[in-house]
């Protein structure tokens, strides 16, 4: 603001990231709570708490971390596990081709690392940004500060969650804060009719569905949520 | 399969999924029904993860055991009907359950 209404393209540059970071902001406030609850989640499962938390660093996705650890804690069998946690990350691969167009030209490098961030929240930050006219370069730092925040937010919620966790008595019934949690998320998203249908479909075939074998009650429930949401709108059109 | 590669081959795939379409960088249209439809695995992965959880703790035991989950799942929803925010879920949930298992004699 000093030199009137142009800022110097040196000052913008490096300001690109720290702008990505702030623009992370907002979203720490609901996944913070998220993070912590996980923790604490994995602390209190039937696992190596340090197992729980590596799902941050290693799945890097809520909801397929709380379904990691909720299986994980109930003994269902890997191969239901993995196809549980692929079907719920399979948007990633949307994510993967929706931003391939922006990091076309960089580096290997670069993509396999800002790849490895890609989760709903900095690919909405990264997208906006890239989606702007502008210096291409300056984009991918934003994209990088918003990922990196979000990154570090997540691992220390999990971690704080974890430690805090394992000190609290089972009395607390604390298994019950994900369930709860996740209710509050789902009510949340009921104003859209197939968002409803899908989210009350799954919910009753998870119910009907669970004492099905091999714990796979959760992944009918989501499949068949996806039918019944994706059915509602084609017949909207 | 132990706990710790589990966790890792979840890891695995999860980045392959996130790498898969950049590395293979031009242009790729995908389907657009796929596209649709992966706006409700959010919704639905929460809501199946929900309700397995709350059916653990309610079916299949005994009436005075089941009914503080219940009424806490209840006064959950209300809450977020009222503040629209999920946390107020569990701020509301978790407390209904603990008196009510007190109560109860849970």
């Amino acid at each position: 603001m000093t030199n009137g209404t142009v800022e110097p393209v040196a000052r913008v540059r490096g300001d690109a990231f720290a702008a990505g970071a702030r623009a992370m902001l907002p979203w720490l406030a609901g996944i913070v709570p998220f993070g912590l609850i996980i923790g604490v989640s994995a602390a209190q499962a039937d696992i190596p708490t340090l197992a729980g938390w590596l799902t941050g660093p290693t799945v890097y996705a809520g909801s397929a971390q709380v379904a990691t650890i909720e299986l994980l804690n109930v003994g269902a069998a890997p191969a239901v596990i993995l196809l549980t946690v692929l079907i719920i990350n399979l948007r990633l691969v949307l994510y993967s081709g929706a931003i391939a167009a922006h990091w076309r030209g960089t580096s290997w490098r670069w993509r396999a690392t800002a790849a490895y961030l890609l989760i709903d929240p900095s690919f909405v930050v990264g997208m906006d940004r890239y989606q702007r006219h502008g210096d291409r370069h300056d984009a991918h730092r934003y994209y990088l500060g918003g990922a990196i925040t979000l990154w570090v937010a997540w691992l220390l919620a999990l971690g704080a969650g974890a430690v805090f966790g394992a000190r609290l008595p089972t009395a607390l019934r604390l298994e019950f804060v994900i369930p709860l949690y996740l209710v509050g998320e789902v009510v949340r998203r009921l104003d859209d009719r197939a968002t409803r249908r899908a989210a009350l479909t799954a919910a009753a075939v998870a119910v009907v569905a669970s004492s099905a074998p091999l714990h796979l009650g959760v992944v009918l429930g989501i499949v068949t949520g996806l039918i019944a949401g994706a059915t509602v709108r084609e017949r909207n059109g | 399969m132990n706990v710790w590669l589990v966790v890792l081959l979840a890891g695995v795939g999860s980045y392959l999924f996130r790498v898969s379409l950049v590395m293979l960088a031009d242009r790729v249209i995908l389907p657009e029904r796929l596209e649709r439809t992966s706006a409700f695995v959010a919704p639905a992965a929460f809501a199946a993860l929900a309700a397995g959880g709350i059916a653990a703790s309610t079916i299949g035991v005994e009436f005075a055991l089941a009914l503080p989950p219940l009424v806490a799942v209840a006064a959950a929803i209300l809450a977020v009907f009222l503040t629209q925010s999920a946390i107020a879920a569990v701020l509301a949930g978790m407390p209904t359950l603990w008196v009510l298992s007190m109560v109860l004699g849970g």
